[in-house]
């Protein structure tokens, strides 16, 4: 068995919208039905968590202006996902919702006690997703001229997570009593300072509220840079993974248990979820019909803009790739944003052209995942199988779109179920229980 | 008598509710999923209050007498949840209801501020508010890498640019900036999107907000400024004030100033709703009232212990150190609440300190009796001091205190066509100027 999760990759923001069967999400994606419906949906299909993305500017690296940003509602316009997080809970029961957020822009106080917060709204289903911020443009908006350089940002993201475990261990186990007689709410030499004084952060302590029902809300990590993979070998529960073929999964995987181990944890403390996109179908010849017209698509000029523009993101504002031509070699490029995203456009394609990169080269791949429910559901078995086990996280555009959502939920989901793949049902336990359940 | 109808609040903390008075069974552990508020918000909304307010603050104090003790014994200021969240969850289970969250200028970078009240205007459908407060106690500043909370008035100079920053960051996206034209394929016009770039004494930040223009443009502003810097601040930015002034006397001469101070920056006085804070004791009869009463205040040494830590938290005057026995001392001073703190020296009078705090009962005035008596009260109140409306504080908050309001004292009120029957518009902002 593995487990799935979901890739709610626009986070609580503008979704695509300009499809025949795309809805009205383009327009009312602000309104919080549709993820309320969207977290059912995916908990009846067996999904361990919804993983929101988050990030907090307006890009206008491409073309040095925010047009093809705003015309196209690239990454913006978006809302702060926490308020959504209690609503999502409110239409299920077992499901985990993992929320990000930024080391640069959340005070450790506020985060440990926003996220202990949601860990009670949730009756213990929350999880944070802990990332360092990719632009310079984020950086503008909370004080900085630029932002830290990449390593720079992990060590700060490290010192921040361990001060935010600080303060959600500050109140023992134990330390609310609630006895009306005396009375005594709280057991004061049970609630403790943490006095912690670093190089990026000096908090006094102790949180102000009471542990919630998970105690430390699940973990997640995006990072798959070395920093990153040190992050999560540190702290985390579970974490988004890339990987292009099994060699790639198995090695990654491989890695991530050599750093646990470093880190005095067991290979079993921390699921590694490989993201990808599968194409399904209601025969193998409809996905493979439906994938074609996808890479065709691929080159038609809007496309390749959205790519471009893309790169420019994750270059981390520092490289706008609207200025190069299309059809002269591949620019050797790391920037300072995600640079693992980065390499995975360079390495490799020195000697092709940015026009062959762009429509060639897929952020987020299928893994060969193209055909009916029941062929996909096998391939992914087969897959796991090789890697050795943890589970996806599944990506599409469509997250609000219940015709989309179908597809997954209602066909893929079966087929792997059918197979004993994926469970059946929940126990009723916290989701850290359920996330490591197997 | 003829009195204008005028406005009821609640002055909320999410803290743990009532759970010594065997009235709440599971309510001691239970109350941080957040049900017990949502419940409380429901009843509120049905009995026709404007809002309900959800206090904030981020420290566990152990200022009296070094330690957390007495605050934890009672958890009066801490444990507490972060209302952010909670907001989403009050709005989803109303319709109509005003929710104010408050949110600290000092702990908050103004781009995260500016991002969270929006999507809650957003998610409320335009019913939000932020409670502006600056942050008063040296124990929160050290949970954000500060030794000290900083001096006052400087607190409110940087609250002055914090706004000024929020206010442009909402205003980043002009009304019509969204076309969302499946025709041209634009979702948003970027010529009127603009960034901010603001550079202040304070605050770098470069903008635009990443989340469109809200409901309300921007959240409906409260605050609770009683000293002269904070009463200018209030006029310049807020919506509603809340407030403790002693008395009627001391409420009509308060509301007064206000409404002067805001007429002298430009404002119509009108846009801004005063409250004053209450927490009435309600009986059956005037004497069930009255035996009620009785009994809070034969609490003694609880009540002196819990108004000991009230002013730990707020002030962080450690009283452990002065005789209780005796009135406080002259030359004792606070960065803290100072308003608030010449309100509680004048209420104390010359009394001993221990006893006075234990027959201290936070509010304007006093109001004890049935239904009625309490509603002639708040009647005749408001025909002296001209409006805009009275603030329930009661902490902890117990499900039998919400239903003396709602079911008791608000149906009387309804009765006399002194509350609102109902909503008539769409937004928190727009309900509050309605009458």
């Amino acid at each position: 068995m593995f487990h799935l999760g979901w890739f709610l990759g626009q986070g609580f923001g503008i979704q695509p919208g300009r499809g025949v069967f795309d809805g009205n999400a383009w327009r009312d994606w602000m309104k919080p039905q549709r993820y309320v419906e969207m977290t059912a949906a995916l908990e009846r299909g067996g999904y361990d968590f919804v993983f929101i993305e988050d990030t907090a500017m307006i890009e206008d690296t491409y073309g040095g202006s925010a047009e093809f940003t705003l015309a196209h509602g690239e990454m913006a316009p978006k809302n702060d996902p926490l308020p959504l997080v209690p609503l999502m809970a409110q239409g299920s029961r077992h499901i985990g919702i993992i929320n990000t957020m930024s080391t640069i822009q959340y005070a450790p106080y506020t985060a440990a006690r926003l996220m202990t917060t949601l860990d009670h709204l949730t009756d213990g289903r929350a999880g944070i997703n802990v990332v360092t911020s990719v632009t310079h443009r984020v950086a503008q908006n909370f004080g900085f001229d630029e932002h830290l350089p990449h390593d720079k940002r992990y060590g700060m993201a490290a010192e921040w997570m361990d001060v935010v475990t600080k303060l959600w261990d500050s109140w023992e186990p134990g330390a609310v009593v609630g006895d009306t007689e005396t009375p005594r709410y709280a057991d004061h030499t049970k609630v403790h300072t943490i006095d912690h004084a670093g190089e990026y952060f000096k908090v006094r302590g102790p949180l102000n509220t009471i542990p919630g029902p998970q105690g430390r809300p699940v973990v997640g990590q995006a990072g798959n840079s070395v920093p990153g993979r040190e992050l999560a070998a540190q702290y985390a529960d579970t974490m988004l993974a890339m990987g292009h073929n099994v060699e790639q999964m198995k090695a990654f995987r491989e890695d991530m248990h050599e750093r646990l181990i470093a880190h005095g944890r067991k290979p079993g403390d921390l699921k590694v979820m490989f993201l990808v996109s599968p194409m399904l179908g209601e025969s193998d010849a409809h996905a493979q019909d439906r994938e074609a017209r996808r890479a065709a698509a691929m080159h038609e000029a809007e496309n390749i803009e959205m790519v471009l523009w893309g790169l420019s993101y994750i270059s981390g504002g520092t490289v706008d790739f609207s200025k190069f031509d299309l059809d002269a070699r591949m620019p050797d490029i790391l920037g300072n944003g995600e640079q693992s995203s980065m390499r995975q456009f360079v390495a490799g394609n020195e000697d092709k052209t940015l026009r062959e990169v762009v429509t060639g080269v897929r952020q987020i791949g299928d893994l060969g995942l193209v055909g009916s429910p029941d062929t996909v559901a096998g391939k992914m078995g087969e897959i796991m199988e090789e890697v050795g086990g943890d589970g996806f996280l599944l990506y599409q555009p469509l997250n609000l779109n219940p015709h989309s959502i179908a597809e997954y939920v209602d066909g893929l989901s079966p087929a792997l179920r059918k197979r004993g793949l994926i469970r059946d049902g929940f126990d009723s336990v916290p989701f850290r229980d359920n996330l490591l359940a197997f | 008598m003829g009195t204008s109808p005028f406005r009821l609040g609640w002055f909320g903390n999410l803290t743990a509710p009532e759970w010594r008075d065997g009235w709440s069974t599971d309510d001691a552990t239970g109350w941080t999923d957040g049900r017990f508020y949502v419940q409380m918000v429901q009843a509120m909304e049905r009995a026709g209050f404007d809002f309900m307010m959800l206090e904030d603050s981020v420290m566990v104090p152990d200022i009296y007498a070094g330690t957390a003790e007495l605050e934890l014994k009672h958890a009066i200021y801490a444990p507490k949840l972060d209302p952010v969240p909670v907001v989403a969850m009050l709005a989803y289970a109303t319709a109509h209801i005003g929710i104010v969250s408050t949110a600290s200028t000092t702990f908050y970078p103004p781009y995260l501020l500016a991002r969270a009240f929006s999507t809650l205007d957003h998610v409320t459908r335009g019913r939000v508010g932020w409670n502006v407060v600056t942050s008063s106690e040296d124990r929160a500043a050290q949970n954000f890498g500060m030794d000290t909370i900083g001096a006052h008035d400087r607190r409110y100079d940087v609250a002055a640019e914090f706004l000024e920053v929020v206010r442009k960051l909402w205003d980043s996206w002009a009304p019509d900036a969204v076309t969302a034209d499946a025709a041209t394929g634009y979702y948003a016009d970027h010529t009127k999107v603009a960034p901010i770039h603001h550079t202040g004494e304070f605050f770098s930040v470069r903008g635009p907000l990443n989340t469109p223009r809200s409901p309300q443009g921007r959240p409906v502003i409260c605050q609770a400024g009683s000293s002269p810097k904070g009463r200018d601040f209030a006029a310049a930015h807020a919506d509603m004030l809340l407030c403790i002034p002693n008395g009627l006397d001391g409420m009509k001469a308060y509301r007064d100033d206000i409404r002067r101070r805001a007429e002298g920056v430009g404002r119509d006085p009108d846009e801004i709703k005063v409250f004053f804070v209450v927490e009435p004791v309600i009986g059956r009869t005037d004497d069930h009232a009255r035996e009620k009463f009785e009994e809070y205040l034969s609490h003694g040494q609880r009540n002196y212990e819990f108004q000991m830590c009230n002013f730990a938290a707020t002030m962080e005057i450690d009283f452990s150190v002065l005789d209780p026995d005796l009135p406080i001392p002259d030359d004792v001073t606070t960065n803290g609440h100072q308003g608030q703190f010449a309100i509680w020296k004048e209420t104390f009078g010359g009394r001993p300190i221990r006893e006075a705090a234990a027959q201290m009962r936070i509010g304007s005035i006093e109001l004890v009796g049935s239904p009625s008596t309490v509603a002639d009260l708040m009647e005749e109140a408001m025909a002296r001091v001209g409006g805009d409306g009275f603030m329930f504080l009661s902490q902890p908050p117990s499900r039998s205190y919400l239903a003396d309001i709602t079911e008791g004292l608000c149906p009387e009120l309804a009765r006399r066509g002194l509350i609102r029957s109902g909503f008539r518009h769409a937004t928190f902002r727009e309900n509050l100027r309605s009458f």
